[in-house]
């Protein structure tokens, strides 16, 4: 693969302002959603597939007995090994070089066996009607402005987050940076994390956490699902061999039956029966 | 080599039920597999517009799937005895359904292979029939939870992925089997008729189920065929 | 500002008080990040824990209305401990003055306290002085008159236990933020306050802001680079705004307009009542000709005092709250409402929507319509039938299609450009305002009669036709000399014989010469002024980035400290360098008469410890606001004892037993003021959908309230029904008389565009601040019940 690049979000630089959001909706024309009033600031309960972003908010007694505001930006992993990718029957999803995971509308069938596979809960689906009013699906989610990043530029969050909480860059880089980074808050957060989890491969969107996952509402530990594994892994092409297999020994069958059976003569049956 | 007047006679081997349920079936699942083939691979992507495109394919494959599962009731329902019998059989295993086999690869390829007598249904049916009981319920039971994500929960919805995969992937193995067997393989072939009309070759049935033949000449429902009378012209 | 929003990077300590940064003006919180970086810290107070604390080092609740109280104390530490930067003291602030005998206070009140005009004698306050009227002083600070001993007697009945019972701000806390900002005091430290409507919005407001200069005179911050007095300004340009004059008792450059008193009738009485016998405010007569000059042009000469009588001179107060109290009872026959949205922004909307149905005319100019421009509408719980309003709506342009500058709050004048044409007929407010007065004057230019006179002595040659030539109207506010039309370099030229005109001497210098307006300066690079970007844009006055930077250097010239440094006096070049332009005369030795004393808008030099010219008083006091739940613990005088109170109908009061909980409003990032921009986007609207009520937890037991729930919040003057958002933020307050609630809410909303919601401006009362007339947003009483 060419160079990596990650999303980096410290979630400890955040003020929650939510410019991202907007800037997000505005670069991909998506249409607005409000909600029912969910109880906090928090405008979504979850991404959907017209809300590639929503900050989350959360109010955490911490360890010190102190209040934490906490904010996070939530948007899709771009999962090195992504579960959409491997579970989508068409191979409508795929990485860019950069290490972003894509979904090809185009080919989308909106079957949603990635919706329902995403460790984060990420792609959603999103219901059309066409012109001659026929309903059909497709999936979305955040593509991390892959067109913008063809022209050289940032992801729209990115170029908007005002305080530099998030930033854009190559994927060493901002490992180290994120390391580095929690060791200058652990004083202050001393749960603070890198959240780069090992069991979707690494992420294309890294975040330093202030507090656990679990806090923030993450899994701590996010897998591609196994069931996934085994049936893209081994079930589907071990399927395909023996429907191959069989085919190729019942083919077997009918041409040795039609040498042999000549040969021999038929095989011995308590009546002579009625074979040809 | 003519048909004699004994290849005529026909037994009952099958209730009207059973030929219902057992069509239903194998529409459906050819029906279902073809309504999935696009989605399964590439290769047949040509089949999405003769579908109606990814949203037709999904509508037929519901309305097919629940066409699937009523092949076990309609059986059950109309011809509780002949179920009660096919279950009785499927449970009932003895030393000559083993031998059964062994006979079998040697026939499937030509070789030289002698018949064991075998009730109502040979060994080979019996597993036919237990794969495909095994495969239907993985199918049906993942079918619903990719068909109903919102109602289970996830994990659940997860495995159903890989278990319709297994499900589909043993099935179609077993039923291309089963299709040449009962469409394409000589001796075999002759039975095809029991799905259609309910009835089979007596001769055909008497030398490849001799036990349940027997036993209904015994019951006075089938023609003896060692009976004289009932030989007219043995062939050479 | 006194300071400006880049330079909050350098500050050691920030206390945000009375704002919310973090959501109000998120730019801000880069540069506060900037600073954390370099070891500072962050101090947030606030009635509720915000998305500023959750980045502040530590947080602080205080009750809404106790500033006073809570800045008193730290003062009241800073002088205990030793804290305070004393040379800077002594010799940059009036600390070291006596006071005469007659000034007292007690028991809440100052000395000369007159009940029945609720004012005070301020004479009383004076300083005592010389026979040359120069006042006495003790730089020693020991003198028992001194303003240093009077204020450390006035503040030492706020003990932080006093303190912590009246404005609820925990007592380990409330040490630990004095201790950490009144560390700032520290030669080589710089410490900042950021402050905003939460300050200002009150009965007390401008002792709220006092209180703050008092601390950080005190502490030596101003003038030094990360520290300062700094406001954030509650709109774009709202500072351009009152530079021009939108406070009515103003005049553009905060020259104060003339009333119809005797000492104002001529011009020349006038300038002479008005004009300050020192400090550089003794050029007021320069400005005030150079303005009457730009506006009557050559109507206005040395033989008809300038046109000085065509100035309409005011006997009332001409305040919002006092406008509308007339308008209420008929007494006003009109109203321009220039992108003014009082039925949800207004204070008390509910009577104020009221009044404008006893308007004869309205004219709205705004971009959408508004909860105001359709005031008369079905949808707006009116009866149409039953209002005579004559109601015009003129379409605005939004700022993208305009063309113009705007000032932040940090005084920087930039210039925008126009980057799309407006939709329909929507029109510039610069245009607007062309024509109605071209249209007006040609009304009125055959009439004879006195009203007719003003107008048709405005001089207004603007270009021809519909559309304004905005390059002259900036020469004009430069100024330039009348004769020969050559711009002014700045207002140091600026003349009181009628040869120069400016329509606003403080901006005076932005247009120095042809072609070069630096309001459009836009180099990035810091080339010059390191982070203070001396070209980039235009700051007033005079582009000094940093206000009373001489303070930052000590008498002798030379920085406090090198880590701190603004500007600092070069002995071989005689004049004053560094990376600002010196608020100085640049060329002024230290050793010169006056060459200590950096607050040359004063008349003595220095700053203002002791305030003798406000009206409630030289030093903040701590009062109750006009509707609050516990007696005042300082003394037995309740509110501000100059607030004017007007009777009737539109300010109803309520009492503690049927309203027991304090409320205050606030605003959110995703939303704007009124919300008539904001919530006519969808994207905004999207963010923040619905009206709600944040409370805390223990409240919401109380009153059997799940979060989510619909509730109803009722005050004096109306009710609001909206959801309950039962949040940690919020605690219960433990005050001296038990324990009080307090909620908030954000007052954008109301039933127009697509986020609707009940207007929270229904509840807050009719009554404001003692000498400005800001209404009390920010303190009141409630009560709270679930809706069902």
């Amino acid at each position: 693969m060419a160079t990596e690049y990650v999303k980096y979000v410290d979630v400890t630089k955040c003020d929650g302002c939510r410019a991202c959001m907007v800037a997000c909706k505005n670069w991909n024309d998506l249409p607005a959603e409000p909600q029912d009033f969910l109880g906090t600031m928090q405008s979504h309960a979850n991404v959907t597939a017209d809300t590639w972003n929503v900050l989350t908010f959360v109010e955490h007694e911490n360890s010190k007995g102190n209040l934490d505001y906490l904010f996070r930006h939530s948007s899709c992993f771009h999962c090195t090994d992504a579960a959409c990718e491997k579970v989508c029957p068409e191979n409508a999803i795929s990485y860019t070089d950069k290490g972003m995971v894509v979904v090809d509308q185009d080919t989308c069938v909106g079957c949603g066996y990635c919706v329902q596979n995403c460790p984060f809960d990420v792609i959603q689906l999103k219901n059309y009607k066409d012109e001659n009013g026929k309903e059909y699906r497709k999936a979305h989610k955040c593509t991390m402005c892959t067109d913008r990043l063809d022209e050289g530029l940032q992801p729209a969050c990115v170029t908007t987050c005002h305080t530099g909480a998030m930033e854009f860059g190559e994927k060493d880089d901002v490992i180290r940076k994120a390391e580095k980074r929690v060791n200058e808050i652990k004083e202050r957060y001393p749960n603070a994390m890198v959240y780069n989890p090992k069991g979707v491969g690494g992420t294309h969107t890294i975040y330093v956490l202030a507090e656990k996952p679990s806090v923030y509402g993450l899994p701590e530990n996010p897998k591609v699902p196994t069931s996934a594994v085994l049936w893209k892994d081994y079930a589907q092409p071990i399927g395909k061999a023996m429907v191959g297999g069989v085919a190729m020994a019942l083919a077997g069958a009918f041409v040795a039956n039609k040498f042999f059976d000549k040969k021999n003569g038929g095989h011995e049956d308590n009546g002579g029966g009625n074979h040809e | 080599m003519s048909k004699t007047q004994t290849s005529q006679v026909q037994v009952k081997r099958f209730s009207k039920a059973f030929v219902v349920a057992h069509a239903i079936n194998g529409i459906a699942f050819i029906g279902l597999y073809i309504t999935a083939l696009p989605m399964y691979t590439e290769f047949f992507d040509w089949l999405y517009p003769l579908l109606g495109g990814p949203e037709g394919a999904r509508l037929a494959h519901r309305v097919l799937a629940v066409a699937f599962i009523l092949p076990t009731f309609i059986f059950l329902i109309f011809d509780p005895k002949g179920f009660m019998n096919w279950m009785k059989e499927l449970v009932t295993w003895k030393k000559r359904d083993l031998q059964f086999f062994s006979e079998f690869v040697k026939e499937l390829f030509g070789f030289k292979s002698k018949h064991v007598k075998q009730t109502f249904f040979n060994a080979g049916e019996k597993i036919n029939s237990i794969l495909q009981i095994v495969c239907a319920i993985l199918l049906i039971a993942s079918g619903f939870t990719m068909w109903f994500p919102d109602v289970f929960p996830t994990a659940l919805v997860q495995w159903g992925y890989f278990l319709h995969n297994v499900g589909f992937g043993l099935g179609f193995a077993v039923v291309l089997g089963h299709i040449y067997l009962s469409v394409i393989h000589k001796h075999s072939r002759p039975g095809f008729t029991g799905v259609i009309t309910g009835k089979v070759p007596a001769e055909w049935a008497k030398s490849h189920y001799t036990e349940w033949y027997e036993e209904e000449v015994k019951k006075g429902n089938f023609p003896d065929l060692d009976d004289p009378k009932n030989k007219k012209n043995k062939g050479a | 500002m006194t300071n400006h929003w880049n330079d909050l990077q350098h500050t050691d300590v920030c206390m945000i008080i009375g704002a919310n940064p973090a959501e109000n003006h998120p730019i801000s919180f880069r540069w506060l990040l900037k600073a954390r970086e370099r070891g500072g810290k962050i101090i947030s107070v606030d009635p509720r824990f915000t998305r500023s604390s959750s980045q502040a080092d530590i947080y602080s609740p205080l009750r809404s209305g106790t500033d006073i109280a809570f800045i008193g104390g730290m003062i009241h530490y800073a002088i205990e401990n030793n804290l305070f930067h004393k040379e800077y003291v002594a010799k940059y602030t009036n600390a070291s003055f006596i006071v005469k005998e007659s000034f007292k206070f007690n028991d809440g009140l100052f000395s000369g306290f007159d009940e029945g005009t609720s004012s005070y004698d301020k004479t009383q306050w004076a300083f005592e002085t010389d026979k040359d009227g120069n006042p006495l002083k003790d730089e020693k600070l020991e003198n028992p008159r001194s303003v240093f001993q009077l204020m450390k007697k006035h503040y030492s009945r706020y003990d932080a236990d006093t303190v912590s019972t009246v404005t609820g701000a925990p007592k380990d806390d409330y040490v630990k933020i004095c201790e950490l900002f009144c560390s700032t005091g520290q030669v080589g430290k710089a410490g900042t306050i950021m402050y905003a409507m939460g300050t200002t919005q009150h009965t007390v407001g401008t002792q709220n802001v006092r209180s703050y200069a008092m601390l950080q005179l005190l502490l030596g911050n101003i003038g030094l680079p990360g520290g300062g007095v700094n406001a954030l300004r509650g709109e774009s340009n709202v500072q351009g705004s009152t530079d021009f004059a939108l406070l009515w008792g103003d005049l553009p450059g905060y020259l104060g307009a003339p009333k119809a008193i005797p000492e104002h009738a001529t011009l020349k009485a006038f300038l002479e009542k008005e004009t300050p016998k020192s400090g550089y405010w003794i050029n007021k007569p320069k400005f005030y000709v150079s303005l009457l000059k730009a506006w009557y042009g050559p109507n206005a000469t040395k033989n008809n005092e300038f046109a000085y009588q065509m100035l309409p001179k005011g006997n009332k107060n001409y305040s919002h709250i006092s406008l509308f109290n007339a308008m209420y009872k008929g007494e006003l026959e009109g109203a321009f409402l220039f992108g003014q949205n009082p039925v949800v922004g207004g204070p008390n909307a509910g009577k104020e929507k009221e009044s404008l149905s006893n308007l004869k005319w309205m004219v709205a100019v705004d971009l959408w319509e508004t909860e105001t421009s359709s005031f008369w509408q079905k949808e707006a719980g009116s009866d149409p039938s039953k209002i005579a309003t004559e109601v015009f709506l003129l379409p605005a342009s939004a700022s993208f299609e305009k063309e113009g500058s705007i000032t932040n709050s940090s005084r920087w004048m930039q210039y925008r450009w126009k980057a799309i044409d407006s939709r329909g007929e929507a029109k510039a407010d610069l245009e607007i305002i062309h024509v109605l007065a071209t249209k007006i004057k040609a009304l009125y230019k055959n009439e004879n009669t006195p009203a007719a006179q003003p107008i048709k002595a405005l001089h207004w040659e603007y270009g021809h036709g519909d559309h304004p030539d905005i390059d002259i109207v900036c020469k004009e506010i430069n100024g330039y000399d009348y004769n020969t039309g050559k711009q002014v370099v700045g207002f140091g030229a600026l003349m009181d014989d009628g040869s120069t005109c400016s329509g606003n001497w403080i901006y005076s210098g932005f247009y120095p010469e042809e072609g070069n307006n630096r309001s459009k300066a836009r180099d990035s690079k810091n080339t010059d002024g390191g982070t203070n970007f001396l070209n980039w844009s235009y700051a007033w006055p005079a582009n000094r980035r940093i206000l009373y930077n001489r303070a930052s250097a000590d008498p002798s010239g030379k920085p406090w400290s090198s880590e701190r440094a603004v500007i600092s006096w070069d002995g071989a070049q005689k004049k004053w360098v560094g990376n600002d332009i010196p608020d100085f005369v640049p060329t002024k030795a230290p050793t010169d008469e006056g060459g200590m004393n950096p607050f040359i808008m004063l008349g003595d030099g220095v700053g203002g410890m002791y305030a003798p010219t406000l009206n409630d008083g030289p030093f903040p006091e701590h009062y109750e606001p006009f509707e609050s739940p516990i007696p005042n613990v300082f003394s037995s005088v309740e509110m501000n004892p100059t607030v004017k109170v007007w009777d009737g109908e539109f300010n109803k009061k309520g009492n503690n037993k049927d309203f027991p909980i304090v409320a205050t409003t606030y605003r959110v990032s995703e939303h704007w003021q009124s919300g008539s921009m904001t919530r006519n986007q969808e994207w905004l609207s999207e963010l923040v959908p619905h009206m709600y009520v944040e409370m805390s937890e223990e409240l919401a037991k109380e009153k059997g309230i799940k979060n989510k729930d619909k509730i109803v919040v009722s005050s004096a003057r109306g009710d609001v029904t909206a959801y309950a958002m039962v949040t940690k933020r919020f605690k219960p307050y433990k005050l001296k008389g038990g324990m009080i609630h307090h909620i908030g809410m954000p007052w954008h909303f109301g039933y127009k565009g697509y986020a609707t919601g009940d207007t929270a401006n229904r509840l807050t009362p009719h009554i404001g601040d003692a000498n400005t007339m800001i209404p009390e947003y920010k303190a009141f009483l409630c009560n709270v019940r679930r809706a069902d």
